[in-house]
């Protein structure tokens, strides 16, 4: 690893030794937290009061396999220049997560919303998740990994007699 | 010869130039630009983008529409006066396109609008949307 990396390291060895979650540095600017849901919101304040105001975005990643979802928080901080990115695994069942929209508002309000409407996870404590792209959706959330969307597809578009989508039907 | 109605009559006088609203997704308004730009130059024959479907004649309905923006183009429809035509351009407005198998995109624009004319090509070339434009005029007068 090149440069200085005393911005990173102070910052990690304070929420390690503050929160005991693991972490590590990824490379240069770049620090990531495993912890879980419990910790999260106090983590997350933590950041905030370190100067972490601008939050980029939030994902989830569906592992299928191991029957978790992973949220991923990515928070940027205009003075240290050091991205910091929180991971929590929560169960794919009946998927639940703590709404950071207490603590960047509007910001994260709007992630969570399209984070519930792709992946159907309740973010508890942001008061707007109303869908935002999908219309009168029916279906399983779009993008978890056991939607079919072909089959989803199939059933919603294709099932009217129409001589010109014969071919897709086939 | 045939006696022509007078709103046939005043149809022909009023149709000289045709005013468009654009309605486009995604990728869509780069399969008008060349024909707005000046080499074809659309403004030439009298059509020009209007900023209201109020105001509009005919609506250009471009790129894959989703569920939630067909509803939005049905509004404008609605809102345009008579007579109105609407052209689809493009194959992804038409059909889906390569959107076929997408879970949120229509397939079927007919199921949704009713549509005067398709303009098939990805994007339609110039000289086909000015073919199809020059049909309008067809179109209006052969109405009765």
């Amino acid at each position: 690893m090149k440069g200085n990396l005393k911005n990173e390291e102070q910052l990690l060895k304070e929420i390690v030794s503050n929160y005991n979650v693991e972490g590590k540095i990824q490379r240069e600017k770049r620090v990531w937290i495993n912890t879980d849901k419990e910790n999260l919101i106090s983590i997350c304040k933590f950041a905030k009061e370190k100067g972490f105001e601008h939050l980029s975005s939030i994902s989830v990643t569906d592992w299928i396999k191991e029957g978790e979802y992973e949220i991923t928080y990515h928070l940027w901080s205009y003075e240290k220049k050091v991205l910091l990115t929180i991971k929590i695994r929560i169960s794919r069942k009946n998927p639940s997560a703590p709404s950071v929209s207490s603590i960047w508002d509007r910001n994260a309000q709007i992630h969570e919303r399209e984070m519930h409407e792709m992946f159907g996870v309740e973010f508890k404590g942001n008061d707007d998740l109303a869908p935002l792209f999908l219309d009168d959706w029916q279906g399983l959330p779009p993008f978890r990994k056991d939607f079919d969307w072909r089959e989803y597809v199939k059933k919603e578009f294709y099932n009217k007699d129409n001589e010109r989508e014969v071919v897709y039907r086939e | 010869m045939k006696k022509e109605s007078s709103k046939k009559k005043s149809m022909k006088k009023i149709i000289k130039a045709i005013w468009i609203f654009n309605w486009f997704n995604s990728c869509g308004f780069c399969e008008l630009v060349p024909v707005v730009g000046s080499r074809w130059d659309m403004e030439r024959f009298g059509m020009i983008v209007v900023g209201s479907p109020r105001h509009a004649d005919v609506l250009f309905i471009s790129g894959y529409q989703t569920l939630k923006s067909i509803k939005v183009a049905q509004r404008i429809y609605e809102q345009m006066p008579d007579p109105k035509v609407v052209l689809a351009l493009g194959s992804c407005t038409m059909t889906g396109g390569m959107y076929w198998d997408s879970y949120n995109t229509i397939k079927r624009l007919d199921d949704y609008l009713p549509v005067t004319m398709y303009i098939p090509g990805c994007p339609p070339r110039p000289e086909a949307v000015f073919e199809a434009c020059s049909k309008i005029f067809q179109h209006v007068k052969e109405m009765e």
